[in-house]
């Protein structure tokens, strides 16, 4: 057996230890681009989420089982090694043959069984690795800190690696980078225990893998990411004449776009154009698909005998006020509401997005180019490359226009539920920007869609504006709106900095009637606040009542018998069932009777009297996701049919559920497995327990709601985890080196260093909003240095905790305890990575912080409970 | 028979010749699911299984009221669902849900299908485009209540799977699908050649109603467009109304009148005793 100390020299070793932890957190981007592209972002976190549950079984494994790996680490650390990558691919290899679908979730249950089946898969590797970094911890504990920095390092650089290749590989082939990165680790680790069987066990398993992952797969045509029938590209793949006519892999997503006949768009069209038109354009429009999501339709530069649809299109609204006007468009997206702008007359039209692979593929692809009239360089345009909430919160220019129309796809391809995705563009804080942005008259106008019955978005994004424009001090707010919606289809909120005129009003009045749209608010409308208090109920009778009792619905006699048209039943609040529609739709009254209240500030009871979560967007709540309130999830589980748009918020608590349930289990079970033995020698361990679980949700939770924080200074989601990953990890692991200095004078300095985290994290917690906001406003290259300086206290800071109670675990002699915390830790990463966006959802992004700080605090008397020292034997 | 195999669709084993072709005059016993089964046993040559499962479907249809008129139920209970899902699937052809068909499509559930189809309120006669033929179900329904429905489907295999199952059918009597006429085309551009249509019922996605749709819907039309995902979606109904002063309206409602109807499962009786539902 190779003695303990000589593993421990040399930097070999930290290399071999880095490389690894990379792979594994390269494997786990991978696996989540893998879902995205293929199937749905969230279903890829909440699979890799659980799937790193395999750090607390492989701790688990060896707690129970310490003094076998103790002798045999050499062989168990190189056999974990070497199996990593072939289990990685093959695991891949496997779940891709046999996808899951997540509309079906609910109607087959053997979709159930495949998405067990892929959790099972993915953990595999992740256990792999998980065996070899925890049996090389356990031979090294007395070094923990170093090696911790390794690890820290290791993961840190590697994700920033593993982004930086996405710029080379597509999806399909993003994991022939852990793979490199394993292969690599292998090496280092071959050569830190000189043994050639090892180097020559990774030749083979390296020749596995990466012939599994290409020759192989290609050989016996195995997909290696199954896109699902039912993502937006699949049905652009699927028309006959389709023609992907550009192709691009990046941080950023992947860009696909289609050519077809069969595409078209005209988001919000009126009715009225079949009346009116003599036919729609042909061919007008090519399809954008970003991780095959969409499509966000692309315009043709249509000559100006073919533009007569812009004007039944919601977009044309405020032109219809505003002529020759300078427009800004917040989000460029596929180009329409520029198109419409120029088409208005505008004299001058800034485009923004913070999207650079697409501003990247309208300026510099030939084929686009020629498509859209290289629309992106035309005399009237200027193009902003960044954030346009940023661009106007830092700039002198002012608008007569701002435009935020439809900024998604259609809308069509998300039968996986939509992701709580941060969406600052529509907060309060961004709304008071555009609006600060207009000339004196000036017009915001904002289209979402407005599919859903009842209506959330769209209720929403009323409070937003309407807070927006109270913070503004416009004196009187009901003649600054005026909304029109399409039952199920758009809503469009005008804003007239200053109220509409009479005149003005008129006007609009007359598009509307020629669009046939549903007004919604207009200065001088009389709509009781209270007006569908009757819709209300009835909507919570319909989504939360009773279902009838068991047996009363099978065979009907004849008092059952199907109500005839025209008839009411008791329970109709809103018209006859089978019957003549209501003269008004129900979510139309209760968007009227909405505005009414927010007008009359009686938006909180409005509000909480609603059946979902109404809360205006703010850049501490910036979702448009998340509408069941978390009171409300034991009335809806018998009927998940009607919430299959909450996909994405239902799993982050099934995570959650699952995380604690596993994380219970596999904490419980060294403690019943060794309670007699070793841990009955080892006091303090409720207080050792807890200090290990405090510093694993306190850790993932600062990272995690740090990620959707430097959004707003940073723009984009991809960015800003780069900047997060790679800034948090290696000045952990920096924390983790310095760590080892204070080791024998930790119980004088760890208080201090507690304290110091939580004060730091509260602090964050409250005021980095403020911070963001002002790196926000300086040129690109100087906010990734300010954003790595903001990330470096708390980041150095909490790289120290960790390693000082693990090596003071092995210092003590508890090396059960050893195991067991870093399980722990691990477990509970997972349970604080789903509790962040649950909070966020439900409290604002500083609660996860101010939580995490106050775990710190929590954290300090536990740690005096870890340096207590061991029994002895005769005493257990 | 090649494109049904490649499908999925192979047709359920040869049974007895269809004895009484179908007219619009065809009455099978609506008050009794054991006369019914009988009647269409001896009469169509169905799967004795499968009848009583259409038949306790229908009843959950009626007691949801997703089906009101008697000509729609009988509808219902000639037009044989299973024929038309894929064969794994096929032992859950009368469950609640939808089911996937392949090339990222679904048959929608009997109660969804019901409900479009009686909200059209079809008269013998009428002129109906579909598009989207998708399984075929839908059009098989619509050809027990008029003779003219027109459907186009734009995935080619999938047109050309459909057609076949039709064809297949009328083979083996269904004469009724000789009431459906289908192509290969995007619906977006509607059937001139046989417009105007009394009733659309377009059953794909698209972000606005089709102008040229629209065009060739009758005055006093009905359209059925579904908005929004699989398992998110509500079916939003439009009527093409003329005014007093000729000009022409167009109105929006949604099939369900803007209520949220949520799934009620329905009980499998043995007897008196309730012995689990049909949808597990």
């Amino acid at each position: 057996m190779q003695d303990v100390r000589e593993l421990n020299s040399g930097a070999r070793l930290y290399i071999a230890v880095g490389l690894l932890a990379g792979a594994v957190i390269a494997l786990q981007i991978a696996v989540m681009r893998i879902f995205a592209a293929g199937n749905w972002a969230h279903f890829g976190s909440f699979i890799v989420s659980i799937a790193m549950l395999g750090v607390g079984i492989s701790s688990t494994v060896m707690c129970v089982r310490q003094p076998w790996f103790e002798r045999h680490w050499r062989r168990i650390a190189s056999a974990a090694l070497l199996a990593f990558g072939p289990i990685a691919v093959a695991a891949n290899l496997i779940a891709q043959q046999f996808p899951f679908n997540a509309i079906f979730l609910i109607a087959d249950d053997s979709q159930k069984w495949r998405l067990a089946g892929n959790f099972v898969l993915y953990l595999l590797p992740f256990f792999t690795g998980s065996l070899f970094l925890g049996t090389v911890f356990l031979k090294t504990r007395q070094q923990f800190a170093r090696i911790y920095f390794a690890d820290l390092a290791g993961c840190g650089l590697c994700g920033l690696a593993t982004l930086g290749g996405m710029w080379l590989y597509a999806p399909e082939h993003l994991l022939l980078i852990p793979l490199m990165l394993w292969l690599a680790a292998g090496v280092a680790w071959a050569w830190t225990i000189a043994s050639r069987r090892v180097l020559f066990g990774l030749l083979v398993a390296g020749a596995l893998a990466w012939s599994g992952q290409t020759w192989l797969a290609d050989s016996l045509a195995l997909t290696r990411l199954a896109v699902s029938e039912y993502k937006g590209v699949s049905y652009a793949q699927r028309f006959p004449d389709a023609q992907r006519v550009y192709e691009r892999a990046t941080p950023f997503g992947h860009l696909e776009i289609y050519a077809s006949s069969y595409l078209h768009f005209a988001p919000g069209l009126s009715d009225n154009a079949a009346l009116n038109l003599p036919e729609m354009p042909d061919n007008a429009y090519l399809g954008l698909y970003i991780d095959g999501d969409g499509p966000i339709g692309i315009i043709r530069d249509l000559p100006a005998s073919q533009t007569a649809y812009f004007d039944y299109l919601p977009t044309a609204l405020p032109f219809a006020l505003k002529q020759d006007a300078d427009v800004f468009v917040v989000q460029f997206g596929g180009g329409l509401s520029t198109a419409s702008a120029l088409n208005k007359g505008a004299r001058s039209v800034t485009v923004a997005d913070s999207n650079p692979a697409v501003l990247n593929a309208f300026r510099h692809d030939a084929g686009l180019r020629e498509f859209t009239g290289d629309i992106l360089a035309k005399p009237r345009v200027k193009v902003v490359a960044q954030d346009g909430r940023i661009f106007l919160s830092n700039t002198d220019e002012r608008y007569d226009v701002v435009d935020l129309s439809l900024a998604d796809s259609a809308g069509l391809s998300n039968p996986g539920g939509f992701a709580i995705a941060e969406k600052y563009n529509y907060t309060t804080e961004a709304m008071r920007t555009y609006m600060r942005a207009l000339k004196n008259g000036g017009v915001l106008a904002v289209t979402l869609w407005n599919k859903e019955e009842p209506p959330k978005s769209v209720l929403r994004l009323y409070a937003t504006m309407v807070a927006a424009a109270r913070e503004m001090g416009e004196p009187d707010l009901e003649r600054c709106f005026y909304v029109v919606s399409s039952y199920l289809s758009t809503a469009t909120v005008l804003y007239r900095r200053g109220g509409f005129s009479d005149e003005e009003v008129a006007t609009l009045k007359a598009r509307t009637r020629a669009l046939s749209f549903d007004e919604i608010q207009a200065p001088g409308s009389q709509v009781d606040a209270h007006a569908a208090d009757d819709v209300m109920a009835a909507y919570r009778a319909q989504i939360f009542g009773k279902l009838p009792a068991s047996g009363d619905a099978s065979i009907p006699d004849d008092s059952s018998a199907a109500t005839e048209p025209g008839a009411e039943s008791a329970d109709d609040d809103m018209g006859a069932e089978t019957g003549d529609a209501p003269t008004v739709m129900p979510s139309i009254a209760l968007a009227r009777a909405a505005w009414a209240a927010l007008l009359a500030n009686q938006w909180q009871p409005f509000a909480d009297t609603y059946v979902y979560d109404l809360h205006a967007l703010t850049n501490q709540r910036p979702y448009f996701a998340a509408y069941l309130r978390p009171a409300s999830l034991p009335g809806v589980l018998d009927r998940l049919d009607l919430l299959q748009d909450e996909w994405g918020y239902l799993l982050v608590w099934a995570t959650l559920i699952i995380a604690c349930c596993a994380g219970a289990i596999l904490i419980a079970l060294p403690a019943l497995f060794g309670w007699r033995g070793l841990l009955a020698r080892c006091p303090g361990k409720v207080g050792t327990l807890l200090y290990f679980a405090c510093l694993g949700a306190g850790y993932i939770m600062v990272e995690v709601v740090l990620i959707s924080h430097f959004i707003l200074a940073l723009s984009n989601a991809t960015v800003s985890a780069t900047v997060l990953i790679t800034g948090m990890l290696v000045f952990s692991g920096f924390g983790s080196l310095c760590a080892e200095r204070y080791l024998d004078s930790a119980r004088r300095v760890m208080p201090y260093i507690f304290i110091a985290i939580a004060v730091l994290l509260i602090g964050y917690g409250l005021f980095i909003d403020r911070a963001l906001d002002v790196v926000g406003s300086l040129p690109y290259g100087w906010r990734l240095p300010c954003c790595f300086l903001l990330i470096l206290p708390p980041a150095f800071l909490m790289g120290m905790p960790m390693p000082t109670g693990m090596t003071w675990l092995a210092r003590l002699g508890k090396e059960q305890m050893f195991l067991w915390a870093w399980g722990v830790n691990g477990c509970m990463s997972v349970i604080g990575a789903a509790l962040v966006p649950l909070l966020a959802t439900s409290f604002g992004l500083s609660s996860a912080l101010v939580l995490a700080g106050l775990l710190y605090l929590v954290a300090l008397p536990a740690f005096r409970a870890l340096l207590r020292p061991m029994l002895p034997a005769s005493a257990a | 028979m090649s494109v049904l195999a490649a499908g999925g669709m192979m047709p359920l084993t040869t049974r007895a010749a269809i004895s009484t072709p179908f007219t619009f005059d065809l009455e099978p016993p609506m008050t009794a699911r054991e006369a019914f089964v009988e009647w269409m046993v001896n009469n169509r040559g169905e799967d004795r299984h499968f009848l009583g499962q259409r038949w306790d479907r229908l009843q959950a249809m009626v007691e949801h009221k997703d089906v009101w008129d008697d000509v729609v139920k009988r509808a219902f209970l000639l037009t044989p669902r299973e024929e038309f899902v894929q064969k794994v699937n096929r032992s859950h052809s009368y469950d609640h849900n939808f089911l996937d068909i392949g090339y990222g499509v679904t048959i929608s559930g009997p109660h969804l299908v019901g409900r479009m189809t009686n909200s059209l309120e079809i008269k013998q006669g009428d002129k109906v485009l579909e598009i989207g033929t998708g399984s075929g179900f839908q059009s098989s329904f619509l050809a027990h209540l008029t003779d003219k429905c027109y459907s186009i489907e734009i995935i080619k295999p999938l047109a050309e799977r459909t057609r076949g199952v039709y064809d297949e059918l009328i083979g083996r009597g269904y004469s009724e699908f000789q009431n459906i006429t289908t192509k290969n085309a995007d619906g977006y551009y509607g059937w001139e050649e046989f417009a105007p249509f009394d009733k659309i019922i377009v059953t794909c996605g698209i972000d606005h109603v089709p102008p040229p749709l629209l065009k060739q819907l009758q005055p006093q039309g009905v359209m059925l467009v579904p908005i929004g995902p699989p398992g998110a979606q509500r079916v939003l109904k439009i009527i093409k109304g003329v005014e007093a002063d000729g000009s022409t309206h167009i109105a929006r409602t949604d099939i369900y009148n803007g209520r949220i109807v949520p799934f009620v499962p329905f009980k499998k009786l043995d007897g008196d005793k309730i012995s689990g539902t049909h949808n597990t």
